[in-house]
């Protein structure tokens, strides 16, 4: 199971992982044309910035995660093959109830369409295009770490 | 092999059953529910009602669930009476269930005010999907609607109704709609947003009477004016369904009692869910906070428990989010401070133009209240903060910044993962 890491001592706070997602899930996936299009793509990821360091938010796809219970239109669902929270569109009718609850802040309104946006690690591309688009690689793929905090 | 009953078919239900399943493939698992309807998003009911949710996406899980997970679900069955001595179930078709370990999970019910001609036909409550249907098959014969109470099934009844081309005015007693979960200045807000979308609100009035022989032809207000209409649905709160419980030696109050494992006072007999008295973080003592997700927590570690696991539950605190014609608002725990008392604080940043409203109470510098409007992306940064009762003495002056966010509590809340590295 792979996972978003983020080294953050790299991450300058360039945010071209915002625009490179914003753009790998707009309709046509070119920049021009992607500013052009009726219903402007939304990062699923924002750097914050804390104490002069930058931090990529974005889903963790936690295992128990509290959006998927909060779901009251049953539109999330934990899938373990995946290790992902899948997110049925057709289900979801924009309660915010996952928003709501995450304890990361990771899922943002997309209040226009009525749809949460969450990462969904770009799953039908080679790599997610957050750590494509790196220039210092402070994203990185790799699988799965338990750790305790 | 053991036989655990669940009595509710609804989000503890089955999240209990969901965790009995996790470890125990082989014990029996029975759900009693008294609906006809096998589990549904019972939130989804208003979105049913408003011709923007088809009955095939109202399921909260497949129909092969029940078969895959070797449960059996006996529905349109009415439990009567449960005789914890003899660990059986007495329903109202005569036969008995019995049990090794019970959950009650039997939820609430609309209640329905003391008012003349309450009874009559074509007043509903909006609880099950069965109401959604009988609300909705009245609707042809429908051009004006009355809803009674501003609270969220109110108005989200309200909302449906005007979606349906209803002419639907909303009787508030108090001064503002959403009074258990927003301020006046939030309620604004929402208020505006409804009327603007042709949802008349009438404020600081009450019903006295539902007039008309057979069909119903007004709503009789309080101050003696009379609505027209044709159809009330009331939501002027629930009640939790304990009856099954207050008729035994089990402990009830408001709701039915329960410990930090959801037992009730009999330590095979569990309770969650609507019907199901915790505690509440932020208030610090019992309350029922009848809500889905707090219903799946509970179900989850209530199954949990029956099974022989041990899940600790501190409680819940009160959470809603809610979105009206395109403005999203958020409310957790106690939105108005204490006046008077120097323990508490409110920091709000109020942005009458945008509509942007923050608004953070504040109990001896840990967050015991949030109220969030239009911009509500931080909303679980703050919950988590409230949850975790972490002091925020170091940061209140950034708490309302834009970029405040998860970077800045990250060292203060449990996180399951370490992601920066």
């Amino acid at each position: 199971m792979k996972q978003l890491y983020y080294e953050v001592r790299k991450c300058l706070g360039c945010r071209s992982c915002e625009i490179a997602c914003a753009l790998a899930h707009s309709l046509s996936g070119e920049l021009y044309k992607a500013l052009g299009e009726e219903k402007l793509s939304m990062p699923r990821e924002k750097v914050l910035a804390c104490g002069g360091k930058n931090y990529p938010v974005s889903c963790r796809h936690c295992e128990g995660a509290l959006c998927v219970d909060a779901c009251m239109a049953g539109a999330l669902v934990f899938d373990k093959q995946k290790g992902q929270v899948m997110h049925d569109a057709e289900r979801c009718v924009g309660c915010w109830m996952c928003v709501m609850v995450c304890p990361y802040g990771a899922i943002r309104p997309n209040i226009l369409d009525k749809m949460p946006l969450r990462c969904d690690k770009c799953t039908d591309k080679d790599e997610p295009a957050c750590v494509a688009a790196c220039p210092t690689q402070a994203v990185i793929e790799q699988e799965k770490v338990k750790a305790k905090t | 092999m053991k036989q655990f009953v669940i009595i509710g078919n609804s989000a503890a239900g089955i999240a209990a059953a969901e965790a009995i399943r996790k470890t125990d493939k082989q014990s029996a698992v029975t759900i009693i529910s008294d609906e006809d309807y096998p589990a549904y998003c019972r939130c989804l009911i208003s979105y049913y009602l408003a011709g923007q949710v088809k009955e095939d996406k109202i399921l909260y899980r497949p129909e092969s669930f029940y078969k895959e997970n070797n449960i059996t679900l006996l529905l349109n069955k009415r439990v009567e009476r449960v005789d914890p001595k003899k660990n059986r179930l007495i329903c109202a078709d005569k036969t008995q269930v019995s049990f090794d370990a019970l959950l009650l999970a039997t939820g609430s019910s609309p209640r329905f005010p003391d008012v003349k001609g309450i009874k009559k036909d074509n007043v509903f409550g909006l609880r099950t999907i069965k109401d959604a249907m009988l609300v909705s098959e009245r609707l042809p014969m429908t051009k004006a609607a009355c809803v009674l109470g501003g609270g969220l099934v109110g108005l989200k009844a309200a909302y449906a109704l005007s979606k349906r081309n209803i002419d639907t005015k909303v009787i508030v007693k108090s001064k503002q709609v959403l009074s258990q979960m927003l301020d006046w200045t939030a309620a604004g807000f929402v208020q505006r947003r409804l009327e603007e979308h042709g949802v008349e609100l009438v404020l600081g009035q009450d019903a006295a009477e539902i007039i008309g022989e057979g069909d119903i032809k007004a709503v009789k207000l309080d101050s003696g004016k009379a609505i027209g209409c044709e159809l009330v649905v009331v939501g002027k709160g629930v009640k939790p369904n304990i009856e099954l419980a207050s008729e035994t030696e089990i402990k009830t109050r408001e709701g039915i009692i329960a410990n930090n494992l959801l037992q009730t006072s009999i330590p095979n007999i569990y309770t969650a869910g609507d019907v199901c008295e915790s505690f509440d973080i932020t208030m610090g003592g019992p309350s029922i906070n009848a809500l889905w997700p707090v219903a799946v927590e509970q179900g989850r570690a209530a199954g949990t428990n029956m099974a022989g696991g041990n899940i600790i539950y501190d409680g819940s605190l009160g959470m809603n989010a809610l979105e009206f014609f395109g403005l999203a608002v958020i409310s957790l725990g106690m939105y108005k401070m204490l006046e008077g008392d120097s323990a508490y604080e409110e920091l709000v940043l109020n942005n009458a133009k945008e509509e942007t409203y923050k608004k953070i109470v504040l109990k001896n510098n840990v967050i015991i209240g949030v109220i969030l409007a239009k911009n509500i992306s931080n909303s679980g940064v703050f919950l988590s903060l409230m949850r975790n009762k972490v002091d925020v003495s170091v940061f209140k002056n950034n708490l309302l910044d834009d970029c405040f966010g998860y970077p800045a509590i990250k060292d203060l809340v449990p996180s399951e993962e370490r992601i920066y590295v």
